[in-house]
């Protein structure tokens, strides 16, 4: 009972957008896919989509192959967003829920309701062309969800929302976690991830290099993060040569630690308190996922990383 | 094949959307609506011709000063008005009118005055007083009028008439070896190329015009990327028969309606002919038989059909309108080597190259249908060339889908049909 996605490969020319990767989203989690431009996150998409053949390897939805699913099973944002810019944003959601095979009076219901929960009811009878792109955006959403889909796998829904209308987009995300759908987006920004998602896999160059639940994913360096700020102290040059630490950032705030696995970040506070320090701030963590990004996939490579020649994205 | 049961309702769907959106846009509104009017004068034209030259009547009147003159006023008139005709008002004045008459010319009553005086024994002479143009229209002709006025007379003179001199001899036609052809005449078989010809620009430039427009649509919705949404709620197969059945009718639509106003037109010629000019003048619908007819309306749809998919399939490897014509240039030379060959077919209709292309089903559309019009062609060569027409779409559609699916993905300046080919072979 889990999508499972099997050792599957997909080679756009020279280029091997997927190698072999394997993941399992179970049903009703919030899954995050993390990676560069050019990961493989939207070839993944779309060959569980089955738009894309994957040159090997399999998808199955609950012990089903996602060839023999109805299209209906998934709910689909793309990442190049595109609507009909003449008809209407009424008109235009109707007609994609009837592809799914929904009734016209039921899809206006479901497009009024969603409309309203995204506060823009009155965009109902303009033309797509008239709309802002945060608008845009939520209609395709709309037109992703109106079939009731189990799984809905977005590409980066996220990218070019106002924090207004991401928050709107967050609460949806909750509404259609408590309907019990499986919701798998992709994404650079890693607050949005650490505050939704319960699993997660990072992909680079078409490869899975880490994956598993979130709090996994953070603890699986065994390494500990500490930040402390001391009174009078913005240096604590000490810090670096307590055994087993490495100060990885001084900030304005505090300054940042690593602590190496086997050790323990207790000894930190101890050290500072054995030196008569007045500590203003003291916090241990995980590291962040954006930290366990970097470690693993090097820079977050914002700009194009181009996966197939002569300007095949995937 | 998944596709086939999952055809509809969705690509039925898809088809009314691309209908209603194509027929919503000025540019089609207008565009039918002048194309339609623009039919129907040209229709009108005979009509406009024949009634400007009714408005400007001629007032004419005529003074003999000839003894023996016989009654010439029926010949004169079928003369100057032929086909019933009111161009002329001829008014033959009584002996020693012509003070009167002249005064009337004065007061501009009439616009020309003849004089009829004879020339020695034997002839007449006339003298036209007017103030029309010596070279004008309205004086030539009445001078060819008086003409055979005089001409009458001079065969009263000599004892005969127009009636006798015109009368048929008696010709017979025998054959050399004593079995005569009975078949087309000449002006039969112009006509049925001048038929033909017509129906098959007809087809060319449906196919032309509505084609580009299945290209258009493609590489419109790719262009704007509403293509993703689209290939998760349907299959490339459903888009491609949508788009080309939306299309499709909606340029029919456009073209029915031109037709109809073509047909109208012509119906329309014999009442407003009688109307605006008070004379019959028939309407002339050349050859046009309900075989030829039926073949043309096969021939079309499924020919429209055929080249819509190909044409579908190249718009979906450009991202951007512009890009449409370019790309489906290769399309456009295989259009035009079929309507070459059928216009250069037209003149040799029974050489085997001719029936051999009829077949072919990227020609057979316009040479079959040259064929049917012509009358040389067999009930099941007509099949033949149906049932291969017909493969060929099922095969299109696939190949078609297949190029479609993978074209409809890749985003670029410009994809080369090998790339797109190369991805056709692994997408779905």
């Amino acid at each position: 009972m889990a999508l499972l996605i099997d050792s599957v490969s997909k080679r756009f020319g020279d280029v091997q957008a997927l190698d072999a990767i394997s993941l399992q989203i179970e049903p009703g989690e919030v899954f995050g896919f993390l990676g560069a431009n050019g990961a493989g996150k939207t070839t993944a998409m779309r060959i569980v989509l089955d738009i894309l053949r994957p040159d090997s390897g399999t998808i199955t939805w609950n012990g089903k192959p996602n060839t023999d699913l109805p299209r209906e099973t998934w709910g689909y944002l793309p990442e190049e967003r595109g609507l009909y810019a003449k008809m209407t944003v009424l008109e235009q959601l109707v007609f994609f829920a009837k592809l799914h095979g929904v009734k016209p009076k039921a899809a206006e219901r479901e497009t009024r309701d969603w409309l309203e929960r995204f506060r823009i009811p009155e965009y109902a009878d303009r033309r797509a062309e008239q709309l802002s792109k945060g608008n845009q955006q939520k209609i395709q959403f709309i037109a992703a969800i109106l079939h009731d889909p189990l799984v809905l796998l977005m590409d980066e829904p996220f990218t070019g929302l106002d924090p207004v209308n991401a928050a709107l987009l967050k609460e949806a995300f909750q509404e259609m976690k408590e309907r019990g759908k499986t919701l798998v987006f992709s994404t650079h920004q890693m607050e949005t991830v650490e505050e939704l998602c319960e699993s997660i896999a990072i992909l680079d160059r078409g490869r899975v290099v880490v994956g598993g639940s979130v709090r996994e994913v953070r603890r699986s360096t065994g390494r500990q993060m500490v930040r402390v700020a001391v009174q009078g102290d913005p240096e604590i040059a000490w810090l670096g040569t307590l055994d087993g630490v490495r100060v990885t950032r001084r900030g304005q705030d505090y300054v940042e630690a690593e602590v190496a696995p086997g050790h323990d970040p207790g000894s930190v506070l101890r050290a500072a308190l054995s030196r008569g320090c007045e500590i203003r701030h003291f916090e241990m963590a995980d590291p962040s996922l954006e930290q366990i990004f970097i470690e693993r996939v090097g820079q977050i490579d914002m700009s194009e990383r181009t996966l197939a020649p002569k300007g095949a994205h995937a | 094949m998944k596709g086939w049961r999952t055809l509809f309702p969705n690509a039925w769907y898809v088809a009314l959307r691309e209908y209603r959106s194509r027929t919503r846009t000025r540019s089609f509104v207008l565009g039918t609506v002048l194309l339609a009017l623009i039919a129907f004068a040209a229709t009108q034209l005979p009509v406009l011709v024949d009634f400007s030259m009714s408005t400007s009547q001629t007032r004419l009147a005529i003074v003999s000063q000839v003894s023996d003159m016989p009654d010439s006023s029926g010949l004169l008139d079928h003369q100057l008005n032929p086909e019933g005709r009111k161009s002329y008002l001829i008014a033959w004045q009584p002996d020693g009118g012509l003070p009167t008459a002249e005064a009337d010319l004065r007061a501009r009553r009439y616009d020309i005055l003849v004089v009829i005086e004879p020339d020695g024994p034997q002839d007449l002479k006339f003298t036209i007083r007017t103030d029309s143009p010596q070279d004008g229209r309205a004086v030539q002709t009445v001078e060819t009028g008086l003409y055979t006025v005089a001409i009458q007379y001079r065969l009263a003179k000599a004892g005969s008439s127009i009636a006798a001199i015109e009368k048929a001899p008696a010709v017979s036609v025998v054959p050399v070896n004593g079995s005569a052809s009975s078949t087309n005449n000449l002006t039969r078989e112009v006509s049925a190329d001048l038929l033909s010809t017509g129906l098959i620009v007809l087809i060319f430039m449906a196919i032309v015009t509505y084609g580009v427009w299945v290209a258009m649509s493609v590489a419109e919705e790719k262009g704007s990327r509403v293509m993703e949404l689209m290939l998760n709620a349907t299959t490339p197969l459903q888009m491609l028969t949508g788009k080309m059945l939306g299309n499709g009718a909606a340029g029919l639509a456009q073209y029915g309606i031109i037709l109809a106003a073509v047909v109208g037109g012509l119906l329309a010629q014999a009442p407003i002919h009688k109307a605006v000019v008070g004379s019959d003048a028939g309407t002339q619908f050349g050859g046009l038989s309900p075989t030829v007819l039926a073949a043309f309306v096969v021939l079309f749809v499924l020919g429209f059909t055929l080249y819509s998919l190909l044409y579908a399939a190249l718009g979906s490897l450009v991202s951007r309108q512009e890009d449409v014509q370019s790309a489906t240039s290769p399309l456009m030379v295989l259009i035009m080597l079929g309507y070459f060959m059928s216009v250069f077919g037209l003149q040799a209709i029974d050489e085997t190259w001719v029936k051999v292309a009829s077949f072919v089903p990227f020609f057979s559309p316009y040479l079959m249908l040259a064929r049917v019009s012509a009358g040389h062609v067999e009930p099941w060569e007509f099949g033949l060339a149906v049932l291969l027409l017909f493969a060929a779409i099922v095969v299109a559609l696939f190949v078609a889908a297949r190029i479609y699916s993978a074209g409809v993905l890749l985003y670029g300046q410009r994809v080369s049909l090998a790339q797109v080919l190369r991805a056709a072979r692994v997408s779905r």
